[in-house]
This record gives C-alpha cells, sequence and structure tokens, in this order.
C-alpha cells in the first residue's frame, strides 16, 4: 500500500497522526501531515485506512498494489 | 432587479426553510430541525435576518466551506471592498466597526497572519506546555477537593483556558478574570436580551484592556502571540494596531469559550452515562483520542460561521449569486446520517470521525490543537480525583440560545471529598507565571524546544 498528504489540502486537522502516529508525521511549526514514507509497512493497512476516513480535508490518498 | 431576475432568483432561491440560528427554538429543536434541513433541503434559504443560506447537508458543507475561490471571509468594515459583512449573520450591533481578526479576512492577509500565529499553536509548540496545563488544573481541583462539591463550569472550565490563552499570549495570567467574564458573558447573552447593552460595554472595556497591553508589550517585548503579531509581515508590513485589536479579540473568543463549552458538555454526558465514563477512565491510552474527537462532532461548540459569495457559482447543485450571505452549519453537518452512521448517539470509539466542529479549509481553528490538549488535560484529572461526580442537573444551566457557541453557564456536582496535592489557585498562578516568564515558555516552538519544568 502507498500512502500520499495532498499538501495543498491538508489544513492541520492531525487525525491522520492521531489514527496513524507511525505513518504520519506533523510539521513542528503548523501541524500539517506528510507521510513519513510513502510505502506503508506491512501491518499498518488498517490504521492508514482509519486517518483516510478521519481526515475532515479529504487530503490523504492510497494507492493499493496487492 | 429586472422581472427576469427576480424569477430567476424565485427559482434559485426554491429551497426554503424558516430557519432563526438565533431563537431559542433552534437550542430546543436543534437535533428535529437538523434533520427537516437535511431531509427536505441540505442546502436552503431562510429570510430571516436578511436573508440567507443555510448549508446543513455534510456533503454540501465540504464542497461549499473548501471553495475558497467562491466564498469570502471579509468583513469590510469601512467600505473598501465591496461592504462583506464577515461570519456573523447578522453582523452584531457591538462588533460594528471591528473586523474579527483573520478570521474576518481573505487571503493573502488571513495566511500571513496564520503563518506568523502557527509556530505558537501547532501540535508540538502545545505539547511543551502540558506539565504547566496540568498544574493549573491541579490547583483549580484542589480548591474544591476537601468540599465534595465543584460548578465543572465556574471552577474548572471557565478558568483552564482562559489562563492558558493569556500566557500563550503574553499577558499576566493572574488577570484571567478580566477576560473571562466578557469572553463569556458575549456568547451566553442573547441579542434580544435587556443586559446585552451592559454585556457590550463590558466587553468593549475588555477591548481597552487588550489595547493597553498591546501597547506595552510594544514597548517592552515579552513572548507570546501578541509579540508575534507585532512583529508579523502582513503583505510585506507590520499590522497596523487597529487590524490587531480585531486579532486578540479574536484569539480570546477562539481561546476561552469554546473549550469551556466543550468540557461542560462532555462532563455533564458522562455523568449522565457513568458506565461510559468508567470505560473511558479505564481505557483513556486507547479511548481518549476517539472519545475527544466525537465530543467535538456532538457538541460542536462552535455552531456554524457566515460567509459571503464572492462570484456567482454553483456550489453543491445551488445557484449563489455574488453578495449573498451563506450560514455553514457544522453542528448540523456533523449529524447527517449520510456521513455518520447514528449521527445523534455518542459513540467513544467512532472511527472514520471526519467531523467538522474546527471548520474547514483555510480558516481551520487555529487553536484545535490548545482546544483538544486542554479538555484532554481537564479530564483526566477529573476522572483521577473526583471519579463518582454527578452532575446537579437542577442547577445545571445550558445557554438560553446557541447564537453562536454551544455553552453552558453552570454545572454544579457533587463528588466524594478527597485531599488537596498542592496550594490554591492564586498561589499557583504566582509560581506559574514565573515557571512561564524564566522558561519563556510563550516563544514560538522554532525559538524555544524545551518541555515546561515545573516542580512537584
Amino acid at each position: 500500500m502507498k500512502v500520499k498528504v495532498d499538501q495543498a489540502r491538508c489544513q492541520g486537522h492531525t487525525l491522520c497522526a492521531m489514527n496513524a502516529p507511525e505513518i504520519f508525521e506533523l510539521d513542528d511549526v503548523d501541524g500539517h501531515a506528510s507521510a513519513v514514507s510513502e510505502d506503508v509497512p506491512a501491518g499498518h493497512e488498517s490504521h492508514v485506512i482509519n486517518a483516510v476516513r478521519s481526515c475532515p480535508e479529504q487530503a490523504i490518498f492510497v494507492e493499493d498494489r496487492s | 432587479m429586472s422581472v427576469e431576475d427576480a424569477i430567476g432568483d424565485e427559482e434559485r432561491k426554491k429551497n426554503r426553510y424558516h430557519f432563526d440560528r438565533h431563537a431559542p427554538d433552534y437550542r430546543d429543536r436543534a437535533e428535529e430541525i437538523t434533520r427537516e434541513l437535511h431531509a427536505q433541503c441540505p442546502v436552503a434559504w431562510t429570510d430571516t435576518h436578511g436573508g440567507h443560506w443555510v448549508a446543513s447537508g455534510n456533503r454540501e458543507v465540504f464542497e461549499i466551506a473548501r471553495s475558497a475561490e467562491y466564498i469570502s471571509n471579509d468583513h469590510d468594515v469601512k467600505g473598501e471592498r465591496r461592504g462583506y459583512q464577515g461570519i456573523s449573520i447578522p453582523a452584531p450591533q457591538r462588533g460594528r466597526g471591528n473586523r474579527g481578526g483573520f478570521l474576518e479576512m481573505d487571503p493573502p492577509e488571513q495566511r500571513h497572519y496564520r503563518q506568523a500565529l502557527n509556530p505558537y499553536l501547532s501540535p508540538a509548540a502545545i505539547n511543551r506546555w502540558i506539565p504547566w496545563i496540568d498544574e493549573v488544573v491541579r490547583a483549580c481541583l484542589d480548591e474544591k477537593i476537601e468540599e465534595g462539591r465543584i460548578d465543572f463550569v465556574e471552577d474548572l472550565a471557565n478558568v483552564v483556558p482562559a489562563v492558558f490563552t493569556l500566557a500563550m499570549m503574553g499577558i499576566p495570567i493572574k488577570d484571567w478574570r478580566t477576560y473571562s467574564e466578557p469572553a463569556h458573558a458575549v456568547m451566553y447573552t442573547p441579542l434580544t436580551s435587556p443586559d446585552i447593552m451592559r454585556v457590550g460595554q463590558l466587553h468593549m472595556a475588555m477591548q481597552q484592556e487588550l489595547i493597553r497591553r498591546l501597547a506595552e508589550i510594544r514597548e517592552n517585548p515579552r513572548p507570546g502571540l501578541v509579540n508575534g503579531l507585532i512583529n508579523a509581515e502582513i503583505n510585506g508590513e507590520n499590522p497596523p494596531d487597529e487590524e490587531l485589536r480585531g486579532v486578540l479579540g479574536l484569539l480570546i473568543g477562539g481561546g476561552f469559550d469554546t473549550t469551556t463549552a466543550l468540557t461542560a458538555h462532555a462532563i455533564e454526558w458522562l455523568s449522565e452515562n457513568p458506565a461510559e465514563r468508567d470505560r473511558l477512565s479505564r481505557e483513556r491510552d486507547t479511548l481518549l483520542d476517539s472519545a475527544t474527537e466525537e465530543f467535538l462532532r456532538f457538541y460542536a461548540p462552535v455552531v456554524g460561521n457566515g460567509r459571503t459569495i464572492s462570484a456567482d457559482c454553483e456550489l453543491a447543485g445551488t445557484q449563489f449569486k455574488e453578495g449573498d450571505r451563506l450560514w455553514v452549519s457544522w453542528a448540523m453537518a456533523n449529524r447527517d446520517p449520510a456521513a455518520f452512521d447514528n449521527p445523534d448517539q455518542i459513540d467513544l470509539a467512532r472511527e472514520g470521525n471526519r467531523h467538522n466542529s474546527f471548520g474547514l479549509g483555510i480558516h481551520r481553528c487555529i487553536g484545535s490543537n490548545v482546544a483538544r490538549t486542554v479538555f484532554k488535560r481537564m479530564l483526566l484529572q477529573v476522572f483521577d480525583r473526583m471519579p463518582d461526580y454527578v452532575c446537579d442537573p437542577e442547577g445545571t444551566v445550558h445557554y438560553e440560545t446557541i447564537s453562536v457557541i454551544n455553552g453552558m453557564r453552570f454545572l454544579p456536582a457533587t463528588f466524594t471529598p478527597g485531599p488537596r496535592l498542592g496550594p490554591g489557585l492564586a498561589e499557583t498562578l504566582e509560581t506559574l507565571q514565573q515557571v512561564c516568564d524564566e522558561q519563556r515558555l510563550a516563544e514560538p516552538v522554532t525559538v524555544q524546544k524545551a518541555r515546561a519544568k515545573v516542580a512537584d
């Protein structure tokens, strides 16, 4: 699974990092999110899906190649 | 308007619903009104308050609120642009001539203000303060712990957000009452109340005090949001005092009564649902985040905001005309069954909780990390020190209307008394002021990264 945060849409609600703290990091200065790595480590898929479903701006996109 | 336009207007506004957001009826029948709007017209026209649109559907609110190219927050108090009236419907009497800070601005100005303040308010910035916030909460509870009685609004939820907001601003925290009462009263006093003029004057006096503090910090800089604003670059220049007045008012308005309202509602609900309270306390490590978001969704403190349509457009299936006024209801969008299963029930473990309580788009509440942190720190200590508290419905007073904030005036409760753990509030605030000054906690996270150290 691959994950990406659209920086133009993210407004720093921080729900992704709440749902999947290992996958998303928040900028110290404005709290906007980005994926630590584009590739989601095995076992974290369901957390990423929860993050996608929780994002108020619908700014997170995943691609599942499995 | 030509006859053709008038007919076109009639057609555009064919989905009509009588909605008065200032009426007690909206407070009393909020869920019913929300269901009717969702079922009949998720974007409706109402003739109240000069006529305006009401967006209540989750999908519609999502599309409209994020369309920055077609909606404006501008409050053009001097009539220099297009005369837009900002985020209040109708524009408030007391606010006439005052712009509500960057919440009543559009980009790029609005963005410049936020860029100046973000490093004080980001998750990393707020996390530094947690031991300091815990100490304020501890002192509030110590004031009441031996008595076995507390008013959760007056004695806790009014105090902590106020003290912390002032600390971040760089204003002496011992003065919290000077700001807290007016900030609370302008929210709980209905526009039609005979008391509204007095409350307006109280609020004006608070504004005067803010102006004095602004001048003082300009003269003798001390770290905090006020200093950050004085030195902000807005379109390449430092902002004038008249704009800063509005921004300071916005920080007080946003920082004080909102978290108070959220906390009071959550504490009340948890008293009515003691098994859920015990579960949340027990499973706090896994449940506190989702429960916080669920209380935010269910009891959205800021129920909605006004906007002005800035260009003719079609959004969410509705034809809007430039200049139309629009009410975007965060609270109603949070109860849309199309977006949330069992929307009128609280589920502390709710997943996919894409609520709108901090707004959407470029105006996302800049204090959202403050609100969440302060809320959680208050709740945890209440669980630890007053685990069997019972609220008294007889003494509980909700706001008469939910014009802006869905809040509470009083929430008295009783609990099994316990021992004090430290000094009372006044002494604690003196100590915490020193801690704040010596450790320069109110600096932005770009300057000061260390977590607050508070002696046990």
